[in-house]
């Protein structure tokens, strides 16, 4: 799973001509460490959504990677 | 001591500093993509209070998009003739008998952005001045390049009130502005307040909260309560061809005496008088009335009040901006190794839709989803570019996420 979340995160940055991370940290703020914009975001959900069938924005704000895996891990 | 006009990051900009910068030199650029707020705010006012003409280019716009600019043009100064205001009286009073005419760019249902020109008169109907406006500290959330962002600034500099930059700023900076400049009002799409979201904290010093662009829940309202629990919450309704023209509490909105005979109801489409928009020769007109697109519901006719309903065409909302699916088709379409696509919006908690794109590659391609974003990104604007592309044998969904009947 947390594996997927990387390669996710990656093509991410990979379409905006960022360099991959080689790993990430539970702390890790999807804005403020991972460059994500809003329009990142809504990227992301619907490619974890697509791979885990989890709206991780549903019920509120996620700011960090660990919040990613919590809802994942439900 | 003056007020000041307005924060941008770590800078202050008081009205003397503004005063003294539109009176320093006398020039301006017509055609102006600016690389800040302040000093888009400075050429805007420039040109308005010389009657100069100006055209407003959004930093992100791609210029082979649009029509008719010559792109040699842009950010090219040119003379004003002499001027000099002595202070905030002089500068508005030129601003209200202002004959500029500002043009400013929509993205259209026919797929390249739709040019149209205002006077200031449509740009400012809508301000209201007074002592009771007095004082107030906004949150500019809107981008300054189009038509809400216009007006935002017409009615805070009309009353000299303070502007706070907080446009694409991320959730904690935009709470820290509110806290730090004790922010009396914002107005943003409902995109900005979802990213708000969820409640942690009340924040006092917030008077009034409105919302525009697109339509949001009651979920939302709650949570904006929440965090403003003093706030007045109102919706506008305000568009690129008109500007803004009616206001109301909740998801109900009241056309005003005023302009009540300006419009007119055609098979639940909302038609406005040509005489309560801007000039643009992508307007086409059903006699004296445009079609606006969208389709209302009377809730109390002789009053004036009404709801929304949806779209008369497909346009997708996206984070407030609007998308026509067609147009990205067509620039999908001409790719080579690509044989046809579907573009529609799938219902995202972010910004409303999210933008997705199927594809039906021709036999033999080795295209990725990456080539074909990257290509996207040399003719589109990023918010019209698809942020998922799935390669399809056959499409299986209509725009409005709904099962294709064949």
């Amino acid at each position: 799973m947390k594996e997927k979340v990387l390669e996710i995160i990656n093509n991410i940055r990979a379409a905006k001509d960022m360099a991959p991370v080689a790993e990430l940290h539970i702390e890790d703020n999807l804005r403020n460490d991972l460059g994500l914009t809003s329009f990142d975001l809504a990227e992301l959900t619907v490619n974890i959504e697509d791979e885990f069938d989890i709206d991780i924005f549903e019920s509120g704000f996620v700011n960090t990677i660990g919040e990613i895996y919590t809802k994942l891990e439900k | 001591m003056m007020a000041a006009f307005l924060y941008n990051g770590e800078r202050k900009y008081s009205y003397e500093v503004l005063i003294n910068t539109i009176n320093q030199h006398q020039e301006y650029f017509p055609l102006y993509k600016a690389p800040d707020l302040f000093s888009y705010f400075v050429n805007l006012i420039k040109a308005v209070v010389t009657n100069s003409p100006l055209v407003l280019l959004d930093s992100d716009l791609n210029l082979s998009e649009v029509p008719g600019i010559e792109e040699s043009m842009v950010n090219k100064p040119t003379k004003l003739t002499n001027y000099h205001f002595s202070d905030m009286t002089a500068v508005l009073s030129a601003l209200r008998q202002s004959t500029s005419e500002i043009t400013i760019f929509t993205s259209g249902t026919t797929g390249q952005p739709k040019k149209v020109v205002h006077s200031v008169d449509t740009l400012t109907r809508s301000v209201r001045i007074g002592e009771k406006y007095e004082g107030k500290v906004w949150a500019y959330a809107y981008n300054p390049t189009h038509m809400a962002g216009l007006q935002v600034f017409f009615q805070a500099f009309e009353n000299q009130n303070t502007l706070v930059n907080v446009f694409n700023m991320q959730r904690d900076e935009v709470y820290e502005k509110i806290a730090g400049h004790r922010i009396t009002h914002i107005s943003a799409t409902p995109t900005f307040y979802r990213l708000l979201l969820p409640f942690e904290q009340s924040y006092l010093s917030v008077q009034r909260v409105t919302l525009g662009g697109e339509k949001s829940n009651n979920h939302l309202y709650e949570n904006i309560h929440k965090i403003f629990p003093e706030a007045k919450i109102n919706n506008v309704y305000a568009s690129t061809e008109a500007g803004s023209l009616f206001a109301a509490k909740g998801d109900c909105f009241q056309i005003p005496a005023a302009i009540r005979d300006k419009f007119a109801v055609v098979e639940d489409e909302l038609l406005i008088h040509k005489s309560l928009l801007g000039k643009s020769d992508s307007f086409s007109f059903d006699g004296d009335y445009y079609h606006s697109g969208d389709l209302i519901e009377w809730v109390d006719k002789e009053e004036g009040f009404f709801k929304f309903k949806s779209r008369k065409n497909e346009l997708i909302n996206v984070g407030g901006y609007k998308v026509n699916p067609g147009e990205v088709e067509d620039a999908i379409n001409a790719i080579e190794g690509i044989r046809q696509s579907l573009v529609y919006g799938k219902a995202n908690s972010i910004l409303g839709n999210v933008l997705i794109a199927e594809v039906q590659k021709e036999e033999g391609t080795e295209l990725t989803d990456l080539d074909i974003r990257k290509t996207l990104k040399g003719q589109l604007q990023d918010f019209k570019i698809p942020r998922k592309i799935k390669f399809v044998e056959a499409f299986s969904l209509t725009r409005t996420g709904k099962l294709r009947r064949t």
